[in-house]
C-alpha cells in the first residue's frame, strides 16, 4: 500500500488536480507546510513542483509545474495553453448554461453538486437552453453528434470528467461535484482579463444594467 | 389598580387568541383587506391596538409591538430590527437611579423599592435587547441571507447587517461606566446593578457583535468574490460575442512564466508486471486464474461464425501414385493363383528378373500377404523356408519364402 505522501505524488505525477473534492486525504496532507515540502523536495528530482493555484500559501487546489524551464518545457506549457485557451469559450457557456438553468447565483465551484437529471428535465423545458446546449456540445471540445438532450447533455458531461473538471462520486447515482480544477479556469480568465486590461467584470455589470432597464 | 391592569392584561391576550387567525393572516400577508373582519370584531382590534391604518383608505396592518412580538416567538429569519438606542436607555437609567436615590435619601422605602425594581427591569431589558440584536445577526449569519434570492439582495442585507453591528458597537462605547458608577454613588444595590452587572452584560455583547463583524466582512468578501466570477464568465462571453477576431495573447512566450500556466506533462504511467518477483506469486497467479474464470464466459458471448454453404458435389478423381514393388507383389500373388502351384518367392524373381535385392523383396512379399483382408489371406499359405539360428534360440532365419493356395 502507498502512504498519503506516495499517493499524492502519483496523482501529481499523472497530471492531477488535487483538491478537497478530489481527494480530502492528499489535500489535507498538501495543506501542511511541512508536508508540501516533502513532496516538492521529491519532485525537484524531476525538475518539478507543487504549483498552487492563485498561488497563494492558502490555496485549495494543488497541481504539478515545472521547477525550470527550457526549451522543451516552454514548448509544452505554450501547447497546454493554446489548448486551454481553445477551450474557455465552450466551458464559460457550460458554465452559465449550468448556473442559468439552475437559477443559481454563483456559478460552479469547487465541491458544488450537479444532478444530471434535473438539469437535463430544465434544459428539455426550455427552449433557449436546448439552444444553447446544442450549441455547447458540438464545439470540438465535447464532439457531440448528437441531436437529442439526452445524449448531448451525458457526452458533455462525460468529456468533462475526462478532462478532470467534474467528478462522480458514486458510479451508479447521476450525481456530479465540480472539482477545483474550475478554479484554475476561472483564474486563467481573471489573468487574461488583467493582464490585456479586458475589464470584464464592469462590461458584464453594464450589459446587465441596460438589460435591467 | 394592579388587579384592574391585571384583568385587563388577560383580556387583551385573550382578544388576541380570540382572532389568531385574522392576525396572523396580517402577519404573513403584511396586510388585511376591510372585508376580512367584522366592523365590530375590527374596530375592537383596532381600538386595543392591535391592528391600524397607517393611511385613509390604506389596508389594516399589524402594529409594530404585535408583529415583533410574533417575530421575536416566531423566531422569524424577516426580523431585521435591532434596537440600538443605547443614549435613550442611559438616559432612563440615571433618571430612575436619581428617583432611587431620593426617595431612599428621604426614607421612602416602599417607593424606593418600586423605583429599584423598576430600575432592575430596564437594565435586564436593555442586556436582552443586546442579546436579542446579536442573535437576529447571528440567525441572518447562519442561513447566509439564505431568505432573500438573488446574491445582490444578500450583498446588501449583509451591509445593512454591518451597519447595525457598527450602531451597536457605537453605542455601546458610549456607556461611561465612570459616570454610571458616579451615579451609583455607594449604594450597593444600584452599583451592583449599574456597573457589576450591566458591565458583564456590555462586555460579553461586545465580544460577540465583533466576532460577528469578522464574519460579515469574510461573508461580503465571498459574496463579491462569487458575483465577480459571475461577472468574470458573462463579461468573457460578452467579450468573445462583440470581438469575434479577439485571439488570446501569447501570455507563455514572456520570459516569467505565471505559475497558472505553468503545468507539466504527466509522466507517471502504470507499471509493468515482473513475473520474477516471488513476493507477486500469489496475486499473479489469482489474476491468471480470473482471467481463465472468464474465457468460457468470453467464448460464449463470442457469437458463432456463420457456416460456409456445404455443397455436395464428384468427388474429385485422382490417381494412386503406383508402387512398382507393391505392383510385383501382386503380380507374384496372381501367378501363384494362375498356376495353383506352390511357387517360391526369390525363384519368382529370378524368373522374372525383378530389380529389387532378395532381403527387401521378401520383406515386401511378408508385408503384402500380412496386408491381405482376411478373407482372402485364409486362401493362401505362406511358408517361410530357412533355419534356426545356430547361437541363439529363438530367431529364425528365413532363407526363402513358398506361397500356394491353401
Amino acid at each position: 500500500m502507498l502512504s498519503t505522501k506516495g499517493q499524492v505524488l502519483e496523482r501529481l505525477l499523472k497530471g492531477e488536480f488535487i483538491c478537497r473534492t478530489t481527494d480530502e486525504e492528499g489535500w489535507r496532507f498538501l495543506k501542511n507546510p511541512a508536508n508540501r515540502e516533502q513532496v516538492d523536495d521529491y519532485l525537484s528530482q524531476l525538475n518539478r513542483t507543487v504549483a498552487m493555484v492563485g498561488g497563494s500559501t492558502d490555496s485549495d487546489v494543488f497541481f504539478c509545474g515545472y521547477r525550470q524551464l527550457d526549451d522543451e518545457e516552454r514548448k509544452v506549457i505554450a501547447q497546454q495553453f493554446r489548448d486551454t485557451c481553445n477551450a474557455l469559450a465552450p466551458l464559460a457557456e457550460w458554465l452559465v448554461l449550468v448556473q442559468e438553468a439552475g437559477a443559481q447565483d454563483a456559478p460552479l465551484t469547487e465541491g458544488t453538486p450537479v444532478r444530471l437529471n434535473e438539469l437535463q428535465t430544465i434544459i428539455e423545458d426550455t427552449p433557449a437552453f436546448r439552444e444553447q446546449l446544442a450549441r455547447i456540445s458540438h464545439y470540438r471540445l465535447f464532439n457531440s453528434n448528437s441531436n437529442g438532450v439526452d445524449g448531448q447533455l451525458k457526452q458533455v458531461f462525460k468529456r468533462l470528467c475526462d478532462l478532470g473538471y467534474l467528478t462522480r462520486p458514486n458510479p451508479d447515482k447521476q450525481i456530479y461535484l465540480a472539482t477545483g480544477k474550475l478554479d484554475h479556469l476561472y483564474e486563467v480568465i481573471r489573468f487574461i482579463d488583467e493582464t490585456e486590461s479586458l475589464d470584464l467584470e464592469a462590461r458584464a455589470e453594464t450589459a446587465s444594467q441596460s438589460n435591467l432597464l | 389598580m394592579s388587579g384592574d391592569l391585571h384583568q385587563t392584561g388577560v383580556r387583551f391576550l385573550k382578544q388576541l387568541a380570540r382572532h389568531a387567525d385574522p392576525i396572523m393572516d396580517a402577519y404573513l400577508s403584511g396586510s388585511l383587506p376591510d372585508q376580512a373582519l367584522e366592523p365590530a370584531v375590527q374596530d375592537r382590534l383596532i381600538k386595543d391596538g392591535i391592528l391600524y391604518r397607517p393611511e385613509p383608505e390604506a389596508d389594516l396592518h399589524l402594529r409594530r409591538t404585535v408583529r415583533s412580538l410574533l417575530e421575536e416567538a416566531l423566531r422569524d429569519d424577516r426580523n431585521r430590527q435591532i434596537d440600538a438606542n443605547t443614549g435613550s436607555a442611559l438616559v432612563t437609567f440615571k433618571t430612575l437611579a436619581a428617583h432611587y436615590k431620593e426617595a431612599r435619601h428621604q426614607g421612602d422605602y416602599a417607593a424606593a423599592d418600586v423605583y429599584l425594581a423598576d430600575l432592575k427591569e430596564h437594565v435586564y431589558a436593555f442586556g436582552e435587547t443586546l442579546r436579542h440584536g446579536t442573535r437576529v445577526l447571528w440567525s441572518r449569519l447562519n442561513n447566509e441571507f439564505g431568505y432573500v434570492g438573488t446574491l445582490n439582495a444578500k450583498i446588501r442585507e449583509n451591509e445593512l447587517a454591518q451597519s447595525q453591528v457598527s450602531e451597536l458597537l457605537n453605542g455601546l462605547e458610549m456607556i461611561s461606566f465612570e459616570e454610571l458608577a458616579e451615579t451609583a454613588g455607594d449604594l450597593r444595590d444600584l452599583r451592583r446593578l449599574l456597573v457589576t452587572r450591566l458591565q458583564r452584560t456590555v462586555s460579553e455583547c461586545a465580544q460577540e457583535l465583533s466576532i460577528v463583524q469578522g464574519r460579515l466582512l469574510e461573508l461580503l468578501g465571498r459574496f463579491r468574490q462569487i458575483r465577480g466570477r459571475t461577472r468574470l464568465l458573462k463579461g468573457w462571453l460578452l467579450h468573445l460575442e462583440q470581438h469575434p477576431d479577439y485571439r488570446i495573447g501569447n501570455h507563455t512566450g514572456a520570459k516569467e512564466i505565471p505559475q497558472l500556466f505553468n503545468q507539466a506533462t504527466p509522466i507517471l504511467a502504470p507499471a509493468a508486471v515482473d513475473i520474477h518477483n516471488q513476493q507477486h506469486e500469489n496475486e499473479l497467479l489469482e489474476l491468471i486464474a480470473q482471467i481463465k474464470a472468464l474465457q468460457p464466459q468470453e467464448r460464449s458471448l463470442q457469437v458463432p461464425v456463420e457456416a460456409a454453404e456445404l455443397l455436395l458435389h464428384e468427388p474429385e478423381t485422382f490417381e494412386v501414385q503406383s508402387n512398382p514393388i507393391r505392383e510385383a507383389v501382386s503380380a507374384y500373388f496372381c501367378s501363384v493363383i494362375d498356376s495353383g502351384l506352390r511357387l517360391s518367392a526369390l525363384e519368382y524373381r529370378q524368373h522374372q528378373a525383378l530389380p529389387w535385392d532378395a532381403e527387401s523383396w521378401l520383406y515386401q512379399v511378408i508385408g503384402g500377404f500380412e496386408g491381405l483382408p482376411a478373407e482372402q489371406k485364409r486362401h493362401f499359405v505362406l511358408d517361410p523356408i530357412g533355419e534356426p539360428h545356430p547361437d541363439y534360440s529363438g530367431n529364425f532365419i528365413i532363407r526363402d519364402i513358398c506361397l500356394w493356395l491353401a
